[in-house]
């Protein structure tokens, strides 16, 4: 059963997994909210897709005896269209990609076998290379189709990638789990570059450092979202994609380049455990990011205490995910000052200090999904938020490790941002050379 | 010296795009020579897709001649307002189906986390399964 705000997505998951004729019942939009009252009427009404009553297509679907179609087993292979679009002048090209939901809906570079060549060229490793082998059935759409290092290079040329992007390209396609991710919450993504290659791409990391001020920031974000909707069938509006409103970020990500130069703290991937001379790519997934304007104290004239704004701003998020704070040098350094010499100390005091109810933790629905289940197998923390008097205050987030820093900016004022965003894998740009 | 190309290019009163238009063009007269002159140039472009898994078709369960008699599990996935529907349609069945057993279950984990220990269950001890998604 499924609610008809799932009528495409239901009925494609279902034909992907094997089950073209697996009987799907639905019922109105939304059921969440309702009362059991109003959930007894639902069930006695009618199927708004079918047009039947519930209750007997639920009969029906479980006594009427199976079609000939219904017993078909095998293998059904499925393409993804032609290998090469044209031979066809450019401007019909792009429409042919446009509507063949194969663009972020702005020109691309239309991706010529010479084009795509060069872009090869950006990489030691065969063309052929598989980077995901397609499996039916595992996790998402995004984790099933499967695609070789020149599906990486087709999406780079169209995104406007320089050949010497390529290896960080293939180092996002390299972890096997696209962006676009669908749900119905509008979750978006941050891709972190640390390392030498930075300066190597000329990728900008001072002023305007989030904004579009640098080919490699712009394009190295945009070849992600190009990536999630051609590798993995991803950004089908009604089918794979389904957040209500979507996310501006999801037109090229938020692209972070840190500015270890002018950092008072050790850079995110050596955090993570690489080597401050190795070129990593790290990834961040939640669902979007604000100014710290809006923080009780910002604009303080004196004596601006960062730690408790960036406090507030994290009473606004939704805590089952993590946070990513995005620091201008300047702001760092008054950290600094204030006594947080490493990232890990920042990130121990804002987990202590930043606290709501248990009561209020529960009533969350965020929490209801994703951490009830998890509390019910005994998983800590989440075993002890549900077990202890509502009123006792519990971190808005499950660990400290769940809030990250990252610096960058121009230094022309010390703001930061904070994304409601968690750390998900980071990966080595080094193979890909 | 570093040079910053595009204040260079804005110096000289010349745009990066038309730079890049010219090296289009530059290849379309060049592709001209084997698919057409001036506007009517044709390029071929390759395809971004990645491969989709093929499919392996699996056979719906055998139906049941009468639910009388039966018991249907009904599983609540976890997400929201799914539990509250089954049970509404769980009193539904008690009311006009009495000769319908139901037992409700919530899924174990995630509301998109296996549960292998129910499935053996429903298979042992059911004889239908209806799930409800919520949301």
């Amino acid at each position: 059963m499924c609610t008809r705000a799932f009528v495409e997505l239901s009925k494609t998951t279902a034909a992907k997994r094997g089950m073209p004729l697996e009987p799907i019942v639905f019922t109105p939009h939304p059921v969440w909210g309702k009362t059991p009252a109003e959930l007894a009427v639902m069930v006695s009404g009618p199927d708004p897709v079918a047009g039947k009553p519930i209750m007997k297509e639920i009969v029906d679907n479980l006594t009427t005896p199976l079609s000939e179609a219904e017993k078909k087993t095998g293998i059904e292979n499925v393409s993804a269209g032609p290998a090469v679009y044209g031979p066809d002048t450019l401007d019909n090209l792009q429409e042919i990609f446009m509507n063949n939901g194969m663009t972020d809906y702005m020109p691309v570079i239309i991706p010529t076998e010479e084009k795509v060549e060069a872009m090869l060229k950006g990489t030691s490793h065969h063309p052929d290379e598989v980077l995901k082998k397609a499996i039916q059935g595992v996790g998402y759409e995004s984790a099933q189709w499967g695609y070789t290092v020149r599906h990486a290079a087709v999406n780079a040329v169209m995104a406007g990638c320089r050949p010497e992007y390529f290896p960080v390209v293939l180092a996002m396609a390299s972890v096997g789990e696209l962006g676009l991710f669908g749900s119905t919450t509008s979750a978006s993504s941050a891709i972190l570059i640390n390392g030498p290659i930075r300066d190597k791409l000329s990728m900008n990391y001072g002023i305007g450092a989030l904004s579009p001020f640098a080919q490699s920031n712009a394009t190295i974000g945009r070849v992600w979202t190009l990536m999630s909707k051609n590798l993995s069938s991803g950004g089908i509006p009604g089918d794979t994609y389904q957040g209500s409103q979507g996310n501006n970020l999801d037109y090229n990500n938020l692209v972070i380049a840190e500015d270890e130069k002018n950092s008072p703290w050790t850079p995110f991937h050596v955090q993570m455990g690489f080597k401050p001379e190795e070129n990593v790519v790290s990834f961040f997934l939640g669902w979007d990011i604000r100014q710290g304007h809006g923080a009780k104290g910002a604009g303080a004239i004196v004596n601006p205490m960062f730690d408790e704004q960036i406090s507030d701003m994290f009473r606004t998020m939704a805590g089952t995910s993590g946070a990513l704070v995005v620091c201008d040098p300047l702001v760092a350094k008054r950290l600094v000052e204030q006594g947080y010499d490493t990232k890990e100390k920042l990130a121990e005091w804002l987990w202590k200090n930043t606290m709501r109810t248990a009561k209020d933790y529960r009533e969350s629905s965020l929490a209801y999904v994703y951490t009830y289940p998890l509390a019910l197998e005994g998983r800590e923390p989440y075993a002890t938020w549900y077990k202890v008097p509502e009123d006792t205050l519990i971190p808005w987030f499950p660990k400290a490790s769940n809030i990250n820093f990252v610096v960058c900016g121009g230094q022309t004022n010390a703001f930061f941002q904070v994304a409601n965003m968690n750390h998900s894998r980071s990966a080595s740009i080094d193979k890909w050379m | 010296m570093k040079i910053n190309r595009r204040r260079l290019l804005s110096l000289l009163g010349t745009s990066p795009a038309l730079l890049a238009g010219s090296v289009v063009e530059t290849e379309a007269k060049t592709k001209s020579v084997r698919s057409g002159t001036g506007s009517d140039v044709k390029f071929t472009a390759v395809s971004p897709k990645g491969t989709p898994p093929a499919v392996q078709l699996y056979s719906m369960a055998p139906r049941l001649d009468t639910l009388d008699g039966k018991t249907i599990y009904l599983v609540d996935t976890g997400f929201f307002g799914g539990g509250l529907l089954l049970q509404e349609m769980q009193g539904w069945f008690q009311q006009n189906m009495p000769m319908v057993k139901t037992i409700f279950r919530k899924k174990a984990g995630g509301w998109a986390a296996d549960d292998p220990p129910l499935w053996a269950e429903i298979k042992a001890k059911g004889n239908a399964a209806i799930m409800a998604i919520g949301h």
